[in-house]
């Protein structure tokens, strides 16, 4: 009789030793396997652990000015930030809160472990063996950032701006209002009252809004309808009617689209644009289709999230994601609806219609030098893809340049002497409030060096306030 | 001298153990030199003395048998010891308490060698067992005595000491079901069949039935999910033991995934505690109930294959991790070589008590030694698969090595419990 217990203690045996086999191999998962997902997470305590241990990399921009680096204090080395402007996109580095921006982004490379860099990794993850960190280098243009912080800060609302360089994606300047101190927020002293101060701010100073706030585009979401338009049989040059309020069929009901101008007349595309017509646009998005339409939106990076050195939020098409309803689409068409796009990402729309219909991957950082100021590894994304034909985007790129230069053209403000600047305004409608205003645009407008977005909240007159803006942050980066 | 030779493969084990106990106090001070206190050296001296103790105790006592598990028990607690000196936090005395629970587990561990004589007074008495059981395990909501820690009322305390009498009441149950089975042992397996499936003897398992789930209910009442989930696997495991009928096993765990879910629904925590598993890492959990695991997974996510080294990792920004999350700790430090280690300890140690239970001589002492060995494999799985997200966290410890001293203690007679039944078996056989 104890023979039967005999075996089933041996079924037993083999049953908990498969358990240990199979709980071995998680515990392997988690150790190696997903390790390196673990060791970057912005909240892992282990990568801010530096920062009071050992001095971490500095954060320098274009000039080599220091945005960031280590400073011994008495209860060990703090991070200092030289320019609040940045705040958001350098972020922070506390052993409380985690890490932001580009603290966050390159933590494995400022604390000695780039990927560029295996064997110093290797060694200080295995054998404890840390090297004097390098630094991580920024495309931040000083000059560009001061002349965007200034322009913004005097309209003394909250808003964004963001330029970059169309042809490498790399971010020359950017600045959301509010910002935060980043120093508080980094020093153990007064972390947690920095932090509970911005963290409950209602006017959401954390939000990088050039990167993280989502917008309806208004206006400037004419340059995909009208790309759209192009290639999809509709000729820019035919006349179509505008006559205010408008509705295509009696099914809309008490529904209008409606002109800004209350015009009344015949509007070619180039009309279309100068004068920022919604009509003219609705209509021609009618004629291209919501499926048409959502595609073009879609190559135009609308719903996702940009490949980016510093993650980006993804905005949205509309709210089921297609765009099913023939009102839907009308208002779509001329940036209304239910849209919601970054101003990083309106940048990036107008940097592809200026570099001939090619989509730059944008990236913060340029370069990452190890203590000697050698270079480890340079960071120069390959373009994210031709969105649509070049000869599309010359033709939009053309109307741009009216929409600023032309007769009674609203980006006129956007002008630089010299220089012809393609631009397009935007007059965002919103529940909160007055409209929000937009520019974005491109120069020179014929081969361009700077792509740029503004957003003001809840500005007086839309993008007319906006328009200067964005001309005075391009000519700093002309450098006129 | 003829003392040290009659358990000399045990005295040549407890040099390691020594060994071990020495290195890592001095590896632990040596990473923090800052904190050090020359006093902490005792520890692990007096340690190694009371291991050389116990093992003169046993060599005088004339034990004979396994003279593998006392070193490798010693060996878990030497680490359990290092651990509580790596992770006590500054304000808080734990590695002295923790060898001051290791001294009352070193005399629970003679006692229970010496007491009761005879071993088949287990079987005779099981159901004062049974009953000194359940009221152990209602002693916990008694006034007085009662105390609730941490949200979960299973403690009992007096002065600064905390016990809680669960981790008894598994070895209570185990000693209870092997008694029982062994007596209807016949009836439960030889019952008649539908095709392949085996009617269950309703009426002869009754009694044991009752006797599990007036324990789970306790339990729950008491909102301790890891006790339920062992005291669900300790009666399963026996009754696989008792009839090898698999088939009780399935209803078992299908009863388990109705009740869990049934639980999951009603039980506010229960239902934390799974969510917490699903998605530890979403907004709203990360900095709440899922706080905990997050940052023991970003422990583990610093181990690589040889760790940090002992002293240079950062499991301390777990909460509670001397309790909780000691492998994690472990891990962290020594590498996924020394997770691999440590477990590889616990299933040597369920192999040589298997080992004991195949050999002993009566079916009350193999399903009594295979219940207990049992107990150390499944709770070291159930801790450590909630430590790494394979399942749902519960709060049962790490055998001998997490900090706790109701948990060294009922480990310690378990070892005990489980070398009488080698020492049994060895006298009838006639050999050493």
């Amino acid at each position: 009789m104890t023979r039967g217990i005999a075996e089933n203690i041996r079924g037993l045996s083999v049953a908990i030793a498969i358990a240990f086999l199979v709980t071995s191999a998680g515990v392997g998962y988690w150790t190696l396997v997903a390790s390196d997902a673990l060791a970057s997470d912005p909240f892992n305590p282990r990568l801010v652990a530096a920062i009071r241990d050992r001095p971490r990399g500095k954060i320098v921009d274009t000039a080599n000015n220091v945005l960031a680096q280590s400073v011994k204090t008495q209860d060990g080395w703090t991070r200092k930030y030289s320019d609040r402007s940045l705040a958001h996109v350098v972020g922070f580095a506390s052993f409380k809160y985690g890490a932001s921006g580009i603290e966050a982004a390159y933590a494995d490379s400022l604390i000695g472990q780039d990927p560029g860099d295996p064997i110093a990794t290797w060694r200080a993850r295995y054998l404890g063996e840390h090297e004097e960190p390098g630094s991580v280098v920024l495309g931040i243009d000083p000059k560009v950032q001061k002349v965007a912080v200034d322009a913004l800060t005097s309209t003394g609302r909250k808003g964004a701006i963001i330029a970059l360089n169309p042809v490498t994606g790399t971010i020359i300047a950017s600045v959301s209002l509010p910002n935060f101190e980043p120093n508080q927020v980094a020093d153990p002293k007064t972390e947690d009252l920095a932090w509970q101060q911005v963290n409950g701010d209602q006017n959401k100073p954390l939000i990088d809004r050039a990167r993280q706030g989502l917008y309806a585009p208004g206006s400037t979401f004419k340059l995909v309808t009208g790309a759209a338009a192009l290639e999809n049989g509709i000729n820019p040059d035919t006349k179509i009617r505008v006559d205010d309020p408008w509705q295509a069929d009696p099914s809309w009901g008490q529904y209008y689209v409606r002109s800004s101008s209350k015009a009344h007349g015949d509007y070619t595309m180039a009309d279309g644009y100068r004068l920022s017509e919604n009509i003219y646009f609705a209509k021609i998005g009618l004629q291209v289709g919501g499926q048409k339409l959502a595609e073009y939106a879609s190559r135009f990076g609308v719903g996702a999230a940009p490949r980016c050195d510093i993650a980006v939020p993804k905005g949205q098409l509309s709210n089921s994601g297609t765009l099913d309803r023939p009102t839907l689409v009308a208002d779509t068409s001329y940036g209304q609806g239910e849209l919601l796009v970054s101003p990083l990402q309106m940048a990036l729309i107008a940097a592809t219609i200026g570099r001939a219909g090619v989509m730059p991957t944008p990236h913060y950082a340029t370069e990452v030098r190890d203590s000697s100021g050698n270079t480890i590894r340079t960071i120069a994304p390959g373009a994210a893809g031709q969105v649509v034909r070049p000869d599309t985007a010359a033709k939009i790129a053309g109307y741009l340049v009216g929409a600023v230069e032309g007769p009674g053209a609203f980006a006129f403000g956007a002008k630089i002497s010299g220089v012809h600047v393609a631009g397009k305004t935007g007059t965002a409608e919103n529940p909160a409030g007055p409209p929000h205003g937009w520019f974005i645009g491109f120069a020179p407008a014929e081969n361009p060096v700077v792509a740029v977005a503004v957003i003001i909240e809840n500005s007086g007159q839309g993008g007319v306030d906006a328009a200067p803006l964005g001309g005075r942050v391009m000519q700093a980066a002309l450098g006129r | 001298m003829t003392l040290l030779l009659r358990r000399r493969s045990e005295v040549g084990l407890i040099v390691w153990v020594a060994a071990l106990a020495i290195t890592g106090s001095v590896a632990v001070a040596a990473a923090d030199a800052a904190a050090f206190d020359r006093r902490q050296i005792f520890i692990p001296v007096a340690f190694i003395a009371l291991m050389l103790a116990l093992h003169l105790f046993l060599a005088w006592r004339g034990v004979r048998g396994d003279q593998l598990l006392f070193p490798l028990a010693a060996g878990l607690s030497a680490l359990g010891l290092i651990l509580v000196q790596r992770l006590q936090p500054a304000d808080q005395p734990l590695l002295l308490q923790q060898l001051t629970w290791m001294i009352v587990a070193a005399g629970a561990f003679a006692a229970t060698i010496l007491i009761p004589r005879d071993l088949t007074a287990l079987a005779r008495f099981k159901w004062t067992w049974a009953i000194l059981g359940l009221v152990l395990l209602i002693s916990p909501l008694l006034p007085v005595i009662g105390r609730e820690i941490n949200g979960a009322r299973i403690w009992i305390g007096v002065s600064r000491f905390n016990f809680e009498p669960w981790e008894a009441v598994k070895i209570l149950l185990v000693v209870f079901f092997a008694a029982y089975l062994e007596e209807f042992r016949e009836v439960i397996t030889h019952s008649r069949r539908i095709g392949p499936f085996p009617i269950p003897p309703v009426p002869y398992l009754l009694p044991i039935l009752a006797m599990w789930a007036m324990a789970m209910v306790v339990v729950i009442f008491e909102k301790d999910l890891g006790a339920a989930l062992l005291f669900l696997g300790i009666f399963l495991a026996m009754l696989y033991l008792a009839t090898g009928e698999a088939f009780y096993t399935l209803i078992g765990l299908a009863l388990l995934a109705v009740g869990g879910f049934a639980v999951y629904q009603l039980i506010g925590h229960v239902h934390v505690r799974i969510d917490t598993w699903l998605q530890p890492f979403s907004e709203e959990l990360r900095f709440g109930a899922g706080y905990q695991i997050v940052q023991g997974l970003f422990a583990l996510g610093n181990a690589g294959l040889f760790g940090a080294g002992l002293g240079n990792g950062m499991p301390d920004r777990i909460p509670i991790v001397w309790s909780d999350f000691v492998f994690n700790a472990f891990a962290e430090e020594t590498g996924f070589a020394g997770a691999l280690i440590l477990l590889a300890l616990y299933l040597l140690f369920f192999y040589r008590g298997m080992l004991i239970a195949v050999r002993a001589p009566t079916p009350f002492l193999q399903l009594l030694a295979g219940g207990l060995s049992f107990i150390v494999a499944f709770q070291t799985l159930v801790i450590v698969g909630g430590n790494a997200r394979l399942i749902p966290l519960t709060g049962v410890t790490l055998p001998f090595v997490a900090y706790g001293g109701s948990s060294l203690v009922t480990n310690w007679m378990l070892v005990a419990l489980l070398m009488r039944v080698s020492d049994v078996t060895a006298r009838v056989r006639g050999t050493e």
